[in-house]
């Protein structure tokens, strides 16, 4: 049987051309919680955040909900940002805040590139979509990491 | 609106007869999908078999996830737990998918043995303060790594600062 479960969950809607707005969301056996955050592309900057705490352990964790604001000015694209946020909102704040913003942040250019593709797929539906990620990814060096291939069984 | 972009994860705890611990870890986006399968050995936490299966991908070619993610076997959810995974499997060469869900297949082994005690305390909601700050207490002695963690074991908690009270009290 299980134990321990979570989920997580991350919508990101794209309000115009320069913002991005993150909806995360994440539940286990013991907390619940929920995030939602405008972010600039073009330099990954976190210009607004609001927090919902609906499940948690004790009295004061709901004042980790102020501590959120923090986060505004924080660039997804600084190298350092995850420890960042796991600092300034984990430590000082909520640490399962912090991992949302995290699994936020970190789909910020797979969110870029799912728009780039989907675009080119509908203009072409018979395009190649590994040669279109491919391509994607050669001309956005920003994108950090390598990418997974799928796994031959 | 409508999303353009859609991630789901799920990290799942399951004990095993011999008395450790299989994981399960998935993640499913637009544009990948990737699982991980985890065994740790308990009570030392290490980590004696690790999977991992791309499922689906836009991607033609890059890492096997596979392959790189036996890497991690041997290492134990302790001290230093975040370096050594990113140093096995993060890095410019290295992927973000997979290193982030190894770690949160070990953050899920320890909410594993953090939910029982959370249960314990949840009979102590309506008892009196003194009962409940003596639970608090227990559980900052237990883990001392608590303080400072969050805003709830700040230095300037209402939970630190009745303990502080209340030692300061048995000491008089």
């Amino acid at each position: 049987m299980i134990t321990f479960s979570r989920s997580q969950l991350v919508g990101m809607e794209f309000l115009d051309e320069e913002t991005v707005r993150f909806h995360g969301t994440q539940e286990d056996h013991i907390y619940a919680m929920e995030v939602a955050m405008d972010v600039r592309i073009a330099d990954g900057r976190i210009l607004a955040i609001q927090g919902w705490m609906k499940r948690y352990t004790t009295p004061v964790c709901p004042r980790a909900v102020d501590r959120l604001q923090d986060a505004v000015g924080i660039s997804l694209r600084d190298p350092s940002w995850m420890p960042l946020v796991m600092r300034e909102i984990g430590r000082k704040g909520c640490e399962h805040f912090a991992e949302i913003i995290c699994e936020c942040g970190r789909c910020l250019d797979q969110a870029r590139m799912s728009r780039d593709l989907a675009a080119a797929l509908k203009a072409d539906p018979s395009a190649d979509l590994a040669g279109l990620a491919k391509q994607w990814t050669a001309s956005h060096p920003e994108r950090p990491g390598a990418t997974l291939t799928v796994t031959a069984v | 609106m409508t999303v353009v972009f859609m991630r789901n994860k799920v990290v799942e705890v399951k004990p095993r007869a011999d008395g450790g611990l299989d994981v399960h870890w998935r993640l499913s986006d637009d544009l990948i999908d990737l699982e991980i399968e985890m065994t740790f050995e308990v009570p030392d936490l290490e980590i004696v078999a690790a999977g991992a299966r791309v499922r689906r991908s836009v991607f033609a070619g890059g890492i096997d996830a596979g392959e790189a993610i036996h890497r991690v076997e041997g290492v134990r959810v302790g001290p230093g737990l975040r370096k050594i995974v990113r140093g096995l499997l993060g890095g410019d060469q290295g992927s973000i998918e997979l290193t982030e869900g190894v770690l949160e297949c070990c953050n899920a082994v320890i909410l594993h043995f953090t939910l029982p005690g959370i249960q314990l305390g949840e009979q102590y909601r309506d008892a009196p303060e003194a009962e409940r700050l003596a639970l608090s207490k227990a559980m900052i002695e237990a883990n001392p790594r608590l303080l400072r963690s969050c805003i709830a074991f700040a230095d300037d908690s209402p939970i630190v600062q009745a303990l502080n009270l209340a030692r300061e009290e048995a000491g008089r």
